[in-house]
């Protein structure tokens, strides 16, 4: 019930934050650009709630859409695509209705890849440029077009190309194998004794610290790997590293993740309650949390306890 | 007729593709406005630790600056990447807030933190962890998350990217008086941060990605370039109290310099706080280009207002490939 009333106030505040034109700022208070990454988590917060009309947002956001099939940052940016196409997608798979702008944009995902796919660059990167730890030949997605692989987008794009191939809109064998890939990158740049940072596990001979967000999407785009010990050992990181977290918006990707592989480890069981309400007491005590993605990742995080959770995949 | 004709259209093809040339080989400072003070005023203060009494050092160095900052927002960009217990990676927020207390007490009218750290997407975790977030809570200071803030599109006043503008956050160019807090640190592909390099923290992640990954394929150094000559740093606090040699930025060992540098001139804070370091800033790339446009290097136009500067400093260790920057 308390959590109930939790995920009531974060869904009002961000129903509040809507901008006339439909899209979510990163801030509520400020005349802030439209931003395609918060308009996607609260899209994704708020497509399941009873009496609560998303089609403006839809349109919305369709209508920042590239000409391409991807999505920009924000109004005003260059039509160049970047990483938030996967979020955009994934939003648009959550309403579970085919339409050409999410069918453009799912190919985008599949078509777009690191600049490490290109031969050239990998020979560069493996002979020449190689004091960042990484196998080059193991590529998923940039941030922005032109750039190399890293761990969010990639772990984005995975959960967006395997959710489209769950949901019956794309059940290619490109797509599969862009998954494939995409995963292979993922366990390449972890961190020594598991989890993600954004991008490397290894740089200058050592090894990096993971980040709690990272290791969340990445655990969330490799369910079904339960079995391997890269996977357990990432979770174990998570469970150690959550609790006293101040933040709640870390925190809630954390949880999201462990929801999503509770009962694969009984410390995951175990542990998730505390996490949980660790996190509700974080929100329940926020003066205000004027951040849309906290606000809407928040909420996610909630729901997934009790078992909804909209970025897991079902294998 | 016809043959000079001819002629004449062969040598104004060549002056053509020799003008092209030249300016492409020229380096790029040369086709720039120079934009350096006559001269630059630097002064080195001693802090052997981080303390409430950092207010009146500041106070006091401030004062030789006889800054105007009547009625100015000032925007304080601290060096705030991640949060390593036990290591000092970040600008001492003890430094941030004996800054912020200074420039109130000097008359500013508001004084903001802005930060848009590199690699760690969740900045609030690592205000808060940092200890950065409580002490401007103490203070009632406002920190903007730069990653995030409301971008505008901003034509690059130099040319060494080849990016022809830059997405910068509202509130940086919205600021009157914008102080680079930089820590001083070894850096694994710059050589060394200082306040030029700390100014890559303006840039916003949601445009250019954690990392800003863009920027590292034009070139760091050439980044640093096109970012400091599109949005000036006024003034710069670096911390030196407790800086950082080796594998700088995160995994670097304490070097306990125990110095603060004020300047006016970010060129010449940094050519300062390498000097401070036993390196020799003419053969960082950046500083050495910066130098001949975008503010003093040299010794010559350099006014210490301060404390002089050692006359041997032990050089700080560096990575290999940055051997050639100690001065022995």
């Amino acid at each position: 019930m308390r959590i109930v009333r939790v995920i009531s106030k974060l869904l009002e505040a961000l129903s509040g934050n809507q901008r006339p034109t439909g899209t979510w700022g990163y801030r509520r208070c400020r005349a802030y650009q439209d931003s395609v990454e918060s308009t996607c988590l609260a899209m994704l917060a708020l497509c399941r709630q009873p009496g609560i009309e998303l089609g403006r947002a839809v349109h919305a956001l369709q209508g920042l859409q590239n000409a391409d099939g991807s999505w920009p940052a924000f109004t005003g940016d260059e039509a160049e695509g970047c990483w938030t196409t996967a979020l955009a997608v994934l939003s648009l798979i959550a309403r579970r209705h085919a339409t050409k702008s999410m069918t453009l944009g799912i190919q985008w995902l599949i078509d777009a890849r690191g600049r490490e796919a290109n031969w050239l660059w990998r020979l560069k990167l493996s002979t020449l440029d190689n004091k960042v730890q990484f196998d080059p030949a193991k590529f998923g997605w940039s941030w922005v077009s032109g750039t190399t692989s890293w761990v969010i987008p990639t772990a984005f794009s995975i959960i967006s190309l395997r959710q489209a191939r769950q949901h019956g809109f794309n059940r290619t064998a490109e797509l599969a194998e862009r998954v494939t890939m995409g995963s292979n990158m993922l366990f390449d740049r972890m961190c020594p004794g598991g989890g993600w940072n954004s991008g490397n596990g290894i740089a200058f001979g050592m090894p990096v610290a993971p980040h709690i967000d990272a290791t969340s999407i990445a655990m969330l785009a490799l369910t079904g790997h339960e079995a391997d010990r890269r996977v357990q050992s990432s979770l174990h990181w998570l469970l150690n590293r959550l609790p006293g977290c101040p933040s709640p918006y870390s925190l809630a990707w954390g949880v999201l993740a462990l929801s999503a592989h509770r009962g694969i480890i009984p410390e995951v069981g175990e542990g998730l309650p505390g996490i949980a309400e660790q996190l509700t007491r974080l929100i329940e005590n926020s003066v205000g949390i004027g951040d849309n993605c906290t606000l809407a990742v928040s909420a996610l995080a909630l729901e997934a306890i009790n078992g909804e959770n909209v970025f897991e995949v079902r294998t | 007729m016809t043959l000079d004709r001819r002629r004449l259209v062969i040598r104004a093809a060549g002056l053509t593709v020799g003008g092209i040339a030249s300016v492409r080989l020229l380096p790029e400072e040369m086709l720039l406005r120079d934009r350096r003070a006559p001269r630059s005023r630097v002064a080195v203060l001693s802090a052997e630790q981080y303390s409430d009494r950092l207010v009146e050092l500041l106070l006091a160095g401030l004062g030789e600056f006889h800054l105007d900052l009547g009625a100015k927002s000032v925007l304080l960009k601290p060096n705030l990447v991640e949060y390593i217990a036990g290591v000092e990676v970040n600008t001492n927020p003890l430094l941030v807030g004996a800054a912020a207390e200074a420039f109130l007490k000097l008359g500013a009218k508001r004084v903001v933190v802005g930060e848009g750290p590199g690699h760690q997407r969740d900045t609030y975790l690592v205000l808060a962890e940092s200890g950065l977030e409580a002490q401007l809570g103490s203070q009632r200071i406002s920190f903007v998350d730069l990653n995030r803030d409301e971008l505008c599109k901003v034509p690059t006043r130099a040319t060494y990217t080849g990016l022809d503008h830059l997405w910068l956050p509202r509130t940086v160019l919205a600021s009157d008086f914008i102080v680079s807090m930089p820590k001083i640190k070894t850096h694994h592909w710059a050589g060394v941060t200082l306040s030029m390099k700390n100014m890559f923290g303006i840039v916003p992640g949601m445009k250019y990605g954690w990392p800003k990954n863009v920027l590292h394929w034009k070139g760091i150094h050439r980044s640093i370039l096109d970012i400091c000559a599109t949005a000036p740093v006024h003034f710069v606090i670096a911390d030196g109290v407790i800086a950082m040699e080796g594998n700088g930025p995160l995994h670097g060992t304490h070097r306990h310099l125990g110095k603060i540098v004020l300047a006016d001139d970010p060129v010449a804070a940094d050519f300062t706080c390498a000097r401070l370091m036993g390196l020799d800033p003419n053969r960082v790339w950046h500083l050495n280009r910066a130098a001949h446009f975008l503010g003093n290097g040299s010794n010559h136009r350099i006014d210490l207002i301060g404390e002089a500067l050692p006359p041997r400093a032990i050089p700080f260790n560096v990575l290999p490939e940055f051997a050639h920057l100690q001065t022995r």
